[in-house]
């Protein structure tokens, strides 16, 4: 989905940043003469953050990190932990210089190449004067000059390879460096080392791939041949056979060659659990399990942001401190486990931690409050709900179930991989999350079904589950057709060849139903005849094409057929759009209805998020309005009102918490649903966000386009 | 699209119509191979076949420039896109031709000029504009041909 491009996008940024970086130039040098101007530091705070926020967002990371060790400088300033003083003035302009230097080299090469520079270093020797505490959290860089060599030889705990580089962590003196972990960058941005790798640009081994399935294709129809015309049985033909493992062991390579290692992102991994350790005053034990099961390389990056958000809250919300496990009757050092292993065409990657587990009791609580009832259900459905907040509820979109936030964002990102995500908690005893993905985009499982007289495939992370028809409860409520389900509820039934707008050449009313899912709702489809599961080679269809939203895609059978690979959510849309409707507001994504399409005030004040959003919004065919601060969109919005309203929280003038709290107090915008996105994580907070009526919270760093229409969607839809 | 003045074309006979596809184009025609319908594909989208193990659309000729559906496709007509191949359908087998006599600009969307070929007329087909129009959301399109280096038309939203 082209929105805009990427160096559309980092055009856009570079515009941005030169503005911010001369901004920011400007006000150290203001701030050298008048130390403790809280105003300023807070512009300089906010200009970094906003840096780091489009940068992120413009997939310039090491630009982001850059800007993100500043804003750390800044913070401690901020909060009073360090004073202004010459040096501190000194390292910050020297930092922004080098900023400027990384934005320029990333923007330039799309991140792709940006060599890192110069790590920021204080300035030299500071003098007796500002020796005082306060004034000395930049220990030099831990490390010598050679930081900026490749990332096999960067030491310890420097940041992340190859952005610039400020240690500003006091206690992370050379003195308590147990063993090195390995470097936190996925191998997949490191050079290639020495030993015999080469690189090979992606389209040439697509290419190769594609080439070798065109030549498994060519000899099905030689065997054909073989068959028809000259009446030889093939596989009576030895020639023929060992062409057929050769080629079998040729796409099976070629396969291979987009397979790396999960321990490519474990170092990343076990680095946030040991960062996260130390910040909290926990202590625990990193264990790595199966790392050298191998996944695609698409999947595992797609994987890698949601890995990271499920250690990050098994450290937060499930570890204890050491204190409580120890009065819990639990060993001091807690441990966090990550297993990978594959499992047939799947590779499950669980991370176990052994806290204090899920609060269920919570989890209820919150869901009954939203109307879930929860009698019914299983420990372990229950602890499902943590996954599944836009389901089972309609008005709020982050988890605020004691398990951290945003797992429901974790879910769709998985899903997005095509994969699915389990949960498993034992109070007292710890919880663990399995990710469960197929070990390649390529291959999917399917279910095969037949309907209309043509076969269709439906990815098997979509279905449900399938029956066989007969006995089924059926109901009818509002026109439509439901059936009811195991948890009581109903859930809506088409018939599959009407929704695909094909002639039923049956008129079986008693056919198998298939419940398809998509992230939020469940939809049952009648079909004519189960046929099996079968791994599926998928391909995508030409970009000549129109979209077609309910096909994911299609494969050549063996015997030279093509057999469509259905959408599960672009067919529940469609299902849903085709029934007997109640008046509904177009459903918001891809609904083409031009007379009302929901409208949304995106606020945020730097310009490269703005547009992004605004392009991403206008694309799922919303009408979108934008203002850079509060006090903007107040104005706006009381001039005309918005259904949706989707704001940064660090702003100018009018920050996103007060805004907030703004439109709730006015009464004629008191019911205008407020989406948060903030790259501000912590749950102090996102708590601040619900407190002040907001509806929904995205952390900018799980940003990307799919949680966002999720998120959106959820929100408008609740307001049908 | 301006028409070079000689124009070295394949000649796809739809009902009693003839276009004409500049040769540069065309990868090779084929008979109609086995086709699977693409469900909720516009009616412009005949189905998919399987070209060697790829997986073709097939178009509607009839229907890309406005005029309704091609009926009983005998041929297809396999282009040579910076996006992969695409079919057009004829209704009898093409031939080539070269298009020197241009008699005038034509109305149908999609097309560059009609042309005396012998006895009959041929309209020359724009293919950029012709595929082009196929989204809806042409922009999509530009996008993705963009991406590819297809040279597209400079229609930006």
């Amino acid at each position: 989905m082209a929105v805009l491009s990427a160096p559309q996008i980092r055009a856009l940024f570079a515009q941005e940043a030169e503005i911010r970086l001369a901004q920011l130039g400007q006000h150290l040098l203001a701030l050298e003469s008048n130390g403790a101007d809280m105003e300023l530091i807070g512009s300089i705070f906010r200009e970094l953050h906003t840096l780091k926020g489009s940068s992120a967002v413009a997939g310039l990371p090491t630009v982001s990190d850059c800007a993100h060790e500043l804003e750390g400088l800044v913070e401690d300033l901020r909060s009073g932990r360090t004073s202004t003083t010459p040096t501190l003035i000194d390292t910050l302009l020297a930092g922004v210089d080098t900023l400027a230097e990384v934005i320029q080299t990333a923007v330039a090469a799309g991140d792709a190449a940006a060599p890192g520079p110069a790590p920021i270093e204080p300035a030299p020797a500071r003098s007796t004067g500002d020796a005082e505490p306060a004034a000395a959290p930049l220990t030099p860089p831990a490390m010598p000059a050679d930081v900026t060599a490749p990332a096999d030889v960067i030491a310890p705990f420097d940041v992340v390879a190859p952005s610039a580089v400020i240690s500003r962590a006091p206690d992370m003196a050379p003195a308590n460096v147990e063993a090195p972990p390995a470097m936190a960058v996925p191998a997949w941005t490191t050079p290639a080392d020495a030993g015999g790798v080469v690189m090979v640009p992606l389209e040439r081994l697509d290419e190769l791939t594609r080439l070798i399935s065109e030549s498994a294709s060519a000899h099905l129809r030689v065997g054909r041949m073989l068959s028809d015309k000259l009446k030889l049985d093939p596989a009576s033909i030895t020639e023929f056979n060992e062409l057929s493992r050769a080629l079998n062991d040729l796409q099976d390579r070629a396969m291979r060659t987009q397979m790396v290692a999960v321990s490519t992102v474990t170092d990343a991994l076990h680095r946030t659990v040991r960062d996260l350790a130390r910040a909290q005053g926990k202590d625990i034990r990193w264990d790595a399990r199966g790392t050298d099961t191998e996944l695609d390389r698409g999947v595992l990056r797609r994987l890698s942001d949601s890995l990271i958000h499920l250690v990050r809250n098994a450290v937060d919300h499930g570890i204890e401190t050491p204190a409580e496990r120890i009065a819990a009757g639990k060993p001091p050092i807690a441990t966090v486990r990550i297993h990978a292993m594959q499992l047939g065409s799947e590779v499950i990657i669980a991370i176990t931690d052994d806290g204090r587990g899920i609060d269920l009791e919570r989890v209820k609580e919150e869901a009954n409050r939203h109307g879930v009832s929860t009698d019914a259900l299983s420990d372990e459905d229950v602890a499902a709900l943590t996954l599944r907040s836009g389901l089972s509820t309609k008005t709020f979109v982050t988890d605020v179930s004691g398990r951290g936030v945003g797992l429901d964002v974790v879910r769709t990102n998985v899903e997005a991989a095509r994969g699915r995500i389990e949960v498993r908690s034992q109070p007292g005893q710890g919880a663990e999350f399995r990710v469960i993905v197929p070990i390649t985009l390529a291959v999917l499982r399917c279910l095969l079904v037949e309907a209309g007289g043509a076969r269709y495939a439906l990815p098997f992370h979509r279905v449900v589950r399938s029956e066989s028809g007969q006995g089924t409860t059926r109901a009818h409520a509002e026109g439509n057709d439901m059936v009811w389900v195991d948890d009581g509820q109903a859930v809506p039934l088409s018939v599959l060849t009407e929704t695909l707008g094909m002639p039923a050449d049956s008129e079986s009313v008693d056919g198998p139903i298939v419940f398809l899912a998509d992230s939020a709702r469940r939809h049952a489809f009648r079909i004519d005849r189960l046929i099996g599961q079968r791994d599926v080679v998928l391909k995508g269809l030409s970009a000549v094409l129109p979209n077609v939203p309910a096909v994911a895609g299609a494969s050549v059978e063996p015997d030279g057929s093509i057999l469509l690979v259905l959408d599960p959510p672009g067919l529940i849309q469609r299902a849903r759009q085709s029934r007997p409707v109640r008046s509904v507001r177009p459903a918001p994504p891809g609904a083409g209805d031009e007379t009302e399409r929901p409208g949304i005030l995106v606020v945020d004040d730097a310009l490269t998020v703005r547009e992004l959003q605004r392009s991403i919004l206008e694309r799922a065919n919303f009408s979108v309005r934008v203002a850079a601060d509060g006090v903007q969109a107040l104005a706006m919005l009381n001039e005309l009102p918005s259904d949706l309203v989707l704001t940064d929280v660090e702003m100018p003038l009018m920050d996103g918490f007060a805004l907030t709290e703004a439109i709730r107090a006015t009464e004629s915008l008191s019911n205008i649903p407020v989406l948060i996105l903030s790259s501000r994580s912590s749950d102090a907070d996102r708590q601040r966000g619900l407190d002040v009526g907001a509806d929904g919270y995205i952390v900018k760093s799980g940003f990307d386009e799919t949680a966002l229409l999720t998120a959106v969607g959820r929100l408008l839809g609740s307001r049908l | 699209m301006a028409a070079a003045d000689r124009q070295d074309a394949v000649l796809v006979p739809v009902g009693d119509d003839l276009y004409g596809v500049p040769i540069g184009w065309v990868g090779e025609v084929v008979t109609l191979p086995q086709l699977t319908p693409l469900v909720t594909a516009p009616a412009s989208v005949l189905g998919l076949f399987n070209l060697r193990g790829e997986i073709v659309p097939l178009l509607d000729t009839a229907a890309l420039v406005g005029l309704g559906q091609t009926d009983t496709v005998t041929f297809v007509v396999v282009l040579r896109t910076k996006v992969g191949p695409v079919g057009l359908s004829a209704t009898a087998c093409p031939r080539r031709a070269i298009l020197a006599d241009l008699l005038g600009p034509s109305e149908l969307s999609g097309t560059a000029g009609s042309y005396r070929v012998g006895d009959e007329l041929a309209v020359l087909l724009d293919v950029e504009a012709l595929l082009t129009g196929l989204t809806p959301a042409a922009s999509e399109l530009v996008d993705a041909t963009n991406a590819r280096g297809l040279p597209s038309h400079s229609r930006r939203h």
